[in-house]
């Protein structure tokens, strides 16, 4: 059963570019990511993916180019306000509130969902000893849901690298995302661990109506679960479609196997 | 009991005001910036408690009536709060040492201001505020509770939405605002709320010590009140409180040590006057030691599992 019609664009991007210096780290990148789709985005060190992401997320601004979400031009946003129209990533480089309790972590990651203010929460007025208790049952839900719910009052810092990658998912979930934006998460993975973490993200998918954009090094991973992959290479998009076209695709085997 | 009273009494009031204090500091602390600009917005209470009493609030009995009292506090937390959000908006803008730089330079103006106007006494300072108690220690009627609810107040921040949007930026600013909190808001909030707390203390401390003058708001005091967090803890509210009370006694007990007799003269004379470096010795110990305080979330939880088993 298919709610959406496949081909609904939700994110789209016109010819972003990002300079540092000299150095051009996304170059002229234009797409379109469809609602419902798992979008894979590869290519080898350096080519630029991570910049993508911090580019849609709006932690640093673009040089030149436009992003479209929805219909609506979101180029002029600041992060927090990219997060509340449903946009949720995870980090490559884990950022996690470190002294905080997984707990805690996830349950600040129901800000945008609860209206609480410094007043009505020191009082403990009705609504905000409720919003707090809707906010920690939903937290415990997301934490079963990664297989962490034993260890919730544990500091994030103590936790595994890939638990940490687990519970970055959980926190970004804690938005209620529309899109999700995954930076290498199954890094530091073993292939068992990698082939779980697949079926989880495409039965988050499914279950959540989500569009997952993700960044993954790992090529068996993402030619098995994405729908449609772009490659860049230098900052540069060399090839867009679906994973067999891009696999076949004499340019992305020049970039990967050099030349 | 009594004796007790009249010897300590002055020093017991001083630990609960310093505890004060340390709490404004730990305030924006909580969302991880370290702002200096309390000194500045305690010496901005003073004045108004100082002013207010002493040209407005005329009154011919004998004691300064409380109510006087209770509504300075309010006017000065009200101007400080309004000055903090002025001063946080463009300052918070900046980050680490540049903040700190920024918030020292920002309690110098307000110095340097109350040296050069009138109203505020010039180098002079304003002398002669009213009481309103007869014995020193009587302040604890206003200072104690205040602490007391400011305790409760912290308690529930820490547990509740806004408290973890501050830890949140405090541990990530970055990640924070990728999960749809507005770092800069709630960043200006907790400055705001250190600033209202500030000179809310600088109010009673004027009639506390009966005159007010630009050396309340001076760098050294910026360095001082730092050592209250910094070593008694930056990470709970109960190391600002301590901090405060262990580090305004400190000079009094090093005082006293001083006079026992039988020391070297440099020595007694280093315990009396070196408060300073004293202070910036353990700045130093402590950051590379102890860099989150002495007073940290995880001794709470080892200490109550002690208890527990």
């Amino acid at each position: 059963m298919q709610l959406s019609p496949k081909n609904t664009i939700i994110l789209e991007a016109k010819g972003l570019t990002r300079r540092f210096g000299g150095l051009v780290a996304v170059n002229n990148v234009s797409f379109a990511v469809n609602q419902h789709e798992i979008f894979g985005l590869i290519g080898p060190n350096g080519a630029g993916k991570t910049t993508l992401f911090n580019l849609i997320t709006a932690l640093i601004p673009f040089s030149s180019g436009e992003l479209i979400y929805e219909g609506k031009v979101i180029s002029q946003l600041k992060p927090h306000q990219i997060a509340g129209l449903g946009i949720a990533r995870t980090f490559q480089n884990i950022r996690l509130f470190g002294e905080l309790s997984a707990l805690d972590n996830v349950i600040i990651a129901r800000h945008l969902h609860t209206k609480s203010n410094i007043v009505t929460g020191i009082l403990g007025l009705p609504l905000a000893t409720r919003e707090e208790e809707n906010s920690r049952q939903k937290a415990l839900e997301l934490l079963e849901l990664i297989g962490l719910s034993d260890r919730t009052e544990e500091k994030a810092k103590n936790f595994a690298y890939g638990d940490q990658r687990r519970l970055e998912i959980a926190r970004a979930l804690a938005l209620e995302p529309q899109i999700l934006l995954l930076d290498e998460p199954a890094a530091g993975m073993n292939n068992n661990e990698k082939h779980q973490l697949s079926e989880f993200i495409r039965d988050l998918r499914d279950r959540l109506n989500l569009t997952i954009i993700l960044i993954e090094h790992h090529v068996p991973l993402v030619m098995g679960l994405c729908d449609r992959i772009a490659v860049l290479h230098f900052g540069q998009l060399i090839a867009l479609g679906e994973p067999s076209v891009v696999r076949n695709d004499p340019a992305v085997i020049e970039a990967y196997l050099g030349d | 009991m009594n004796d007790f009273f009249s010897t300590y009494g002055s020093l017991i009031v001083s630990m609960v005001l310093g505890s004060l204090v340390g709490l404004s500091l730990y305030l924006p602390l909580m969302t991880g910036q370290l702002s200096l600009a309390s000194p500045g917005f305690y010496a901005l209470g003073g004045y108004i408690a100082a002013i207010l009493s002493t040209k407005v609030f005329i009154s011919k009995s004998n004691l300064f009536p409380i109510h006087f009292l209770l509504l300075e506090m309010l006017i000065a937390g009200i101007i400080s709060g309004l000055l903090g959000i002025a001063v946080g908006i463009p300052a918070l803008r900046l980050r680490g040492i540049y903040l700190a730089i920024a918030t020292i330079a920002f309690v110098e103006v307000l110095r340097v201001i109350s040296l050069n106007l009138d109203i505020t006494g010039g180098a002079v300072g304003i002398f002669g505020i009213p009481q309103p108690f007869e014995n020193q220690i009587e302040y604890l009627w206003i200072a104690l509770p205040l602490l007391i609810i400011s305790m409760v107040l912290f308690y529930r921040l820490e547990r509740i939405r806004v408290g973890r949007a501050f830890l949140a930026i405090r541990e990530d600013e970055l990640a924070a605002g990728a999960m749809g909190i507005n770092p800069t808001y709630y960043k200006v909030l907790a400055f705001t709320l250190g600033s209202i707390l500030a000179g809310m203390v600088g109010a009673i401390s004027a009639h506390f010590l009966n005159t007010w003058n630009a050396r309340q708001g001076t760098f050294d005091a910026s360095i001082i009140y730092l050592t209250f967090v910094l070593i008694g803890g930056s990470r709970s509210f109960l190391g600002a409180v301590l901090g405060g009370m262990v580090f305004t006694a400190l000079p009094e007990v090093l005082r006293n040590l001083a006079d026992t007799g039988g020391l070297p003269d440099w020595l007694s004379h280093f315990l009396r006057d070196g408060r300073l470096i004293i202070f910036g010795l353990l700045i130093v110990i402590g950051t590379i030691f102890f860099p989150q305080g002495l007073v940290t979330p995880d001794l709470f939880k080892k200490l109550t599992k002690v208890k527990r088993s």
